[in-house]
């Protein structure tokens, strides 16, 4: 929890002063504060805080406006809303908004304290989840492949997947639930599932259907095994898997949504398979 | 699965959909469908994981994926099927299928959902995972939206 960066949004100086008291003295570091959304705007682009405090009530505008300008600037900063106005409603829109925390004025120390240090520890595993994933889902496909038919994949291309892409043939896909949500995405070509679903079963494969089958499970098994290896590494995220979904078609367009995807375009005795994977930020974390 | 399994996703909508700007829902006849099925348009997918699992898969047609988007994107007109206007689209899937895991949380069934996975295509044969799918055409002002929801324990 070092490091934090905190930027302060009220219209009150005395609510500013309070908030800002009890983050400081409990190591954060407090490097702006707005009481308009101009001044919101300026101070967030200028200093690009990891968390944002978030009066409801201001002048000329309110919390979800100033919410939504924050992220314009950069989607990954974290907002707690701070209000004396709470209910059911303005909470359910703040959940909309993506606000990651909400808590009623007068603030009690100890839960500003507690709601701050449970969005930046989600943010914290978040960046850990991050930078293992990738590698452990390679693995799994490779080690998948490997133990199901004694064949090796090497991996010719990796990038962030940031536009559309094309899928020809078969698309599974499965989504993955825990601390942070997340899908895989595996496709290759009909040639490619075909041969590949021969050898897996040591005999021609009876129809399509028996294809998507083959396919569905060898997909399971990738997704299965990369969670379970992730969650050994840090029980916290706590991943499961749903079913596999099987897509068949030509000129299938695929499109990331919103958070970045990485893929990597395996290379196989069998022909190219592509895998597709991405984890989301839970954005609602720490409601009191 | 259920056919009580069913209402929830209803309730989805009833509760997202009004804020969003639409007038109008309209439930069509519940099916049972066979566990693939052919769509075109805008395909999104989401996994649900808990007590039930299994995923829910939203179709609409292209038209009225743009006519959607166009609502959701305070009126501006959407021509073609963009990234922006697909966005839009993951959005409401995602609110559809996160507020229909809050109606069974009301049922004392605890379910997570995955991100949504946005497909585009012609005649797109989905296979899901179980053998009974239920499907229900929910109108939006008179647009369609086939969801197909197939659950096990």
């Amino acid at each position: 929890m070092e490091n934090v960066r905190v930027v302060v949004v009220d219209d009150s100086p005395l609510s500013v002063s309070v908030i800002s008291g009890i983050l400081e003295d409990n190591g954060f570091q407090v490097v702006g504060s707005a009481g308009c959304l101009e001044e919101v705007k300026e101070v967030i682009a200028e200093t690009r805080p990891n968390l944002v405090t978030m009066d409801m009530t201001m002048p000329g505008t309110d919390g979800l406006e100033c919410t939504r300008a924050v992220h314009e600037i950069d989607r990954d900063i974290r907002v707690i809303v701070i209000s004396s106005m709470m209910d059911e409603e303005i909470v359910s829109q703040a959940k909309r908004n993506r606000v990651s925390g909400y808590l009623q004025k007068p603030v009690d120390d100890e839960d500003l304290i507690a709601v701050v240090k449970r969005v930046m520890q989600a943010e914290e595993l978040f960046g850990v989840l991050n930078s293992e994933f990738f590698d452990v889902f390679k693995d799994a496909l490779r080690d998948g492949q490997n133990k199901l038919t004694k064949t090796l994949i090497t991996y010719e291309e990796e990038y962030l997947c940031e536009s559309e892409y094309t899928a020809d043939g078969i698309a599974v896909m499965i989504g993955i639930i825990g601390e942070f949500p997340g899908k895989m995405l595996i496709s290759l070509s009909n040639a490619t599932a075909h041969v590949l679903t021969a050898t897996v079963l040591r005999r021609e494969p009876k129809n399509s259907e028996e294809i998507i089958e083959t396919m569905a499970e060898f997909a399971n098994i990738v997704a299965g095994n990369a969670c379970s290896s992730l969650n050994k590494r840090n029980r916290a995220y706590g991943l499961r898997v749903a079913p596999p979904s099987v897509l068949s078609g030509e000129n299938m367009k695929i499109t990331p949504l919103n958070y970045p995807t990485y893929t990597a375009i395996g290379e196989s005795v069998f022909g190219k398979i592509l895998l597709n994977i991405g984890f989301k930020r839970g954005e609602l974390d720490a409601w009191t | 699965m259920d056919v009580k399994h069913v209402t929830p996703f209803i309730v989805g909508f009833n509760t997202v959909i009004p804020p969003l700007g639409f007038k109008r829902i309209d439930k069509g006849q519940l099916q049972v469908k066979k566990r693939n099925f052919t769509g075109s348009g805008i395909i999104i997918i989401v996994g649900m994981v808990g007590q039930l699992k299994g995923n829910v898969v939203y179709v609409i047609g292209a038209e009225a994926a743009k006519k959607i988007a166009s609502v959701m994107m305070n009126g501006k007109p959407v021509e073609a099927l963009d990234d922006m206007a697909k966005s839009a689209l993951g959005e409401l899937a995602n609110m559809l299928a996160a507020h229909a895991a809050t109606a069974f949380s009301a049922m004392k069934m605890l379910i997570k959902i995955s991100t949504p996975a946005c497909f585009e295509g012609n005649d797109i044969t989905v296979t899901m995972s179980a053998s009974k799918v239920f499907g229900v055409q929910m109108l939006v002002d008179d647009m369609p939206i086939d969801v197909n929801i197939s659950l096990e324990n």
